[in-house]
């Protein structure tokens, strides 16, 4: 997806919450996802389908705690976003400035952190409970 | 205003500037209210005819052990009537609705690339009636919509090759539709118009366009693979020379499931601009809709597994797909729960899009539901190819799209037509659609745990399937009756008048009178809330006194405003394009090459996209990076704005980056293949066949960073003044680019490579074949601004074209250097 000109908006706003940042947690879900997949679809193959899956469960144990530092850092910047609250305030909508705009990235952004967080920890689960790659 | 020009004056001026042209010509029309609605018909008009194949095969198996129809015939019904229902008109018709109110939402006069829209449109079109077409020459596709090989390699006729050469050109339509919507939705909207004050229907085509971009090109490159091995015998599939058919079905479902939100997230877009218009109070939740949309439009690209889980993949890979398949319940789940307390908050008004609207959300939680079930590992294994399957994803389509959709045409009917629907007749379709769809697929939930098969022609009558049989093929007339219901009441004669916004809506799109005159708005608001209607009771009658901005075409030019993506703060006067018949004389040449590559008749292919590039190359020459014949123009309020921009400001250059983003994702699919094949195998390359050794590959990638690098160089002289220079360093580029294409082919063919032999000549191949086809299209666009720069078309200050090309040259030299190291230097390292 695209979305141009950072440089403008923090002209306008000294306020940086922009498109890209709001999908950056998402993304990191997309490539932890990826690696774990790919991690492990390659080790069976090679090791064979008898083989313990150990190895890569430490690599996936590995991505998962990268990923997660990853959104956390992602987290604890939006969170000091002054104004954001869970709804948005999004019962009166009657906000028509860069601020409120930076606000509902900000809120946007935050809970996709949360959203990946819990898309990340899903993802791990299964590598816990399994043990070789039958 | 700017000059003494009255307000009817001018109202007359914008009503001939945007006026279709009379009699047959009108087709040459390429305004977004016309090419919308071709383009919502031509989806219909193919989901009738996949619903009569749908008709049949009901009909077949209302009763054991039935002869209506043969086996041969009934693969080709229930093969088309799934690539039809799929690529002919789920994807098309959001692209349509799109097409049709997505301007008016945003305030602006016409999506940034009308011509575009109408290319989509006229590519969209030819396909699907070669497609289609294909059944009454016994010829249809007959190996399911997903054409499994060896199943489609083997013993499929011509009909595989229509499947995959008529859907990769609709496919085209379907990119084009993408650049246009995320475009016009980040850079078309009226001032005012704040990111967070974007109608919502704004932010799910946004999510939309951007996964078409992630999800088409897999499939392209998957097709392109698929036709290599029919037409010339390229073993990718073929598990005796190396191939695989698992990569097909990798290929394939990294499409296909992020398709069913691609589906899924327009139709509930317009559940978000119905649920609140009808409870009468803005959506609850907007910011929890937005973000749960984007999170389903990232998680719906880790489900695609759970199309494989019976192919024998290790358990823990198909623990990730099924863990993420059990996560997008949650995104999915905010957005319904953000509906429900809209109406809970609100005051319903009891119409019928908001029966339909209802109805939906009852159908798609059940087919949500038995989505959950299906995503664990263990049920899929038993209910894998069974009527379960049918049920379910019929619950999550019908009711995620086909009623939404049904709700959309019924809200936005008077805005298109300016014409009411009637009441009674929509609550009769409304009723006999709900009813004959649950009598048709409830049962098939039990048909399909007692065993039954899907695309079985037939059945013995002791196996106990005959009466949940019976009373599914009634279901299905039933709910076609009612559909047909519906079709009669939008063109019976005598339709009555609509008043203007009918449904007291509160968003920009209703502010029109109706039907919606071809310039949309009288003239464009500065917008300052979510529901503007709502909140600014004078609006409608400023706007119609032509108090905005852009309230004239004085020069008799379609112009609309270009405007920042965060703040909607106004950059630029865009001038789109009128009228033409160029995009459908190309989408007929680009038509022609996919078509009688069918047949295999390279000549006609040849002659066909030689008449495609010259069509192309003449609309792009007209029609595109004109230079204007003054720098700024007034926008109606005195502030004065450029007619012109070049690079990361324009249009054309985000659409170019984001065509070039899904281009990119096609050839790392291709990256994909070749990596599938060496994890599959034991020794990849396979020892006995040569690479195409290091040399080659290297020489290749020096000589295209040189092209790239004169055509930066090129870029900079021309800003600079040195125009002679610039033309020269384009020329060296042209040169060393050529270079680069020979070197990649010397690498495989001095080594004789021969790609009919094993997947591997055939995978190296295959990428070298992709990325010369690239190159040989950016030596085009050199030598196209080489043209320019002598003909004075492509000045210092009007470089827009020159900055395109330099954009697409970042992009190719990147993948001819990936493709060099892995062909090159991979089988070094490995």
């Amino acid at each position: 997806m695209s979305e141009p000109v950072v440089s403008e908006v923090k002209r306008e706003t000294g306020s940086g919450t922009d498109l890209w940042r709001i999908i950056v947690s998402p993304t990191i879900w997309a490539v932890h996802f990826l690696a774990s997949y790919v991690t492990v679809a390659v080790f069976c193959e090679k090791a064979g389908r008898a083989a313990a899956l150990a190895p890569a469960e430490v690599a996936v144990i590995a991505y998962t705690a990268a990923a997660l530092a990853g959104i956390g850092w992602s987290t604890w910047g939006l969170w000091r976003v002054r104004g954001r609250s869970l709804t948005d305030d999004d019962f009166e909508y009657e906000h028509n400035t860069p601020e409120e705009r930076h606000r509902f990235l900000s809120h946007v952004a935050l809970m996709l952190c949360l959203l990946s967080a819990v898309a990340v920890i899903y993802v791990a689960i299964p590598m816990l409970y399994l043990s070789s790659c039958r | 205003m700017a000059n003494e020009v009255t307000p009817t004056a001018q109202a007359a001026r914008l009503e001939a500037t945007w006026a279709r042209p009379p009699g047959w010509r009108m087709f040459s029309d390429v305004n977004n209210s016309a090419v919308g609605v071709w383009y919502a018909v031509a989806a219909f008009s193919f989901m009738m005819f996949a619903g009569a194949l749908a008709l049949i095969i009901r009909a077949q198996l209302a009763v054991p052990d039935n002869d209506l129809v043969s086996a041969t015939t009934f693969n080709q019904l229930f093969s088309l009537h799934g690539t039809v229902m799929m690529f002919l008109f789920a994807v098309p018709v959001f692209e349509a609705v799109a097409i049709i109110v997505l301007p008016a939402m945003l305030g602006a006069r016409d999506l940034p690339f009308p011509r575009l829209s109408a290319f989509g449109f006229w590519c969209f079109v030819i396909g699907g009636v070669f497609v289609c077409g294909s059944i009454f020459f016994d010829a249809a596709p007959d190996a399911g919509w997903f054409m499994y090989p060896p199943l489609s390699t083997e013993q499929s006729g011509i009909g595989a090759d229509i499947w995959l050469l008529g859907l990769s050109f609709i496919e085209v339509a379907s990119i084009a539709a993408a650049v246009e919507l995320i475009v016009g939705v980040l850079k078309c909207r009226a001032p005012g118009m704040h990111i967070n004050l974007t109608p919502l229907y704004g932010w799910y085509v946004l999510v939309v366009g951007g996964m078409i971009l992630f999800a088409f090109p897999p499939l392209i490159a998957g097709d392109f693979l698929f036709e290599l091995e029919r037409a010339f015998d390229w073993p990718f599939f073929d598990v005796r020379r190396g191939g695989d058919p698992v990569l097909w079905q990798h290929l394939f479902w990294i499409f296909g499931h992020p398709e069913v939100y691609i589906i899924f997230l327009p139709a509930i877009a317009l559940l978000a601009m119905i649920v609140p218009t009808f409870a009468q109070r803005p959506i609850a939740g907007y910011s929890w809709i937005v973000l749960s949309a984007l999170g389903t439009g990232f998680l719906s690209f880790g489900l695609w597994v759970h199309h494989m889980f019976t192919t024998g993949l290790p358990a823990i890979s198909l623990g990730f797909f099924s863990a993420a398949s059990e996560a997008v319940a949650i995104p999915t789940g905010i957005q319904i729960f953000a509906f429900i307390a809209t109406v809970m908050l609100g005051r319903v008004v009891r119409t019928v899009p908001m029966l339909f609207a209802i109805g939906a959300l009852a159908i798609f939680i059940v087919g949500g539901l038995t989505g959950v079930m299906v995503a664990v590992a263990p049920f899929d294994f038993q209910v894998h190819d069974t009527y379960f399957i049918v049920a379910h994803l019929h619950y999550t389509l019908i009711g995620g799209m086909l009623f939404p959709v049904m709700a959309g045409i019924w809200y936005f009917y008077p805005f298109v037509t300016g014409r009411e629907l009637r009441k009674h007749l929509g609550i009769w379709s409304f009723w006999l659609m709900f009813t004959g769809f649950n009598v048709a697929f409830l049962p098939m939930h039990l048909t399909g745990l007692l065993g039954m098969p899907r695309r079985v022609f037939t059945y013995g009558p002791e196996r106990g399937w005959d009466w949940l049989n019976l009373m599914s093929t009634v279901g299905a007339f039933v709910l076609a009756a009612g559909f047909l219901l519906l079709v009669f009441d939008c063109v019976r004669p005598r339709r009555a008048a609509a008043p203007r916004n009918p449904w007291a809506a509160g968003t920009l799109e209703w502010l029109a009178p109706l039907p919606a005159p071809g310039y949309g708005l009288r003239a464009i608001p500065e917008v300052g809330s979510r529901y503007p209607l709502w909140d600014d009771e004078t609006l409608s009658a400023r706007i119609d006194r032509g108090e905005g901005l852009l309230a004239d075409a004085e020069e008799g030019r379609r112009e609309t405003l270009v405007t920042t993506v965060l703040d909607a703060k106004p950059l630029q006067v865009l001038r789109v394009g009128g009228p033409t018949w160029m995009p459908a004389l190309a989408a007929a040449g680009l038509g022609g090459v996919f078509i009688f590559a069918t047949w295999k008749l390279w000549l006609l292919v040849l002659v066909s996209g030689a008449f495609f590039l010259v069509v192309l190359l003449r609309w792009l020459w007209t029609g595109t990076a004109e230079i204007p014949e003054k720098e700024t123009k007034d926008i109606g309020d005195g502030r004065r704005l450029p007619l012109h921009s070049a690079g990361p400001y324009s249009t054309g250059w985000w659409a170019m980056f984001i065509t070039l983003t899904g281009d990119l994702t096609a050839f790392l699919s291709l990256v994909f293949g070749y990596f599938f094949f060496w994890t599959v195998h034991e020794d990849f390359p396979p020892s006995g066949i040569d690479g195409p050794g290091w040399q080659w590959p290297l020489a290749s990638g020096l000589l295209v960073l040189g092209g790239w690098a004169a055509t930066l160089a090129a870029r900079f002289a021309n800003a600079r003044g040195a125009m002679r220079r610039a033309r020269f360093l384009l020329a060296v580029g042209m040169l060393t680019g050529a270079g680069s294409i020979a070197a990649l082919l010397a690498g495989p063919w001095l080594a004789g490579l021969d790609p009919t032999a094993h997947s591997y000549p055939a995978i190296v191949w295959a990428l070298v074949a992709w990325i010369a086809l690239h190159l040989a299209v950016g030596l085009l666009m050199q030598g196209y601004c080489i043209a320019r720069s002598i003909f004075g078309r492509l000045t210092p200050r009007h470089d827009a074209d020159l900055w395109n090309v330099t954009l697409y040259w970042h992009f190719t030299a990147c993948c001819t250097l990936l493709t060099a190291i892995v062909i090159g230097g991979f089988p070094e390292a490995a």
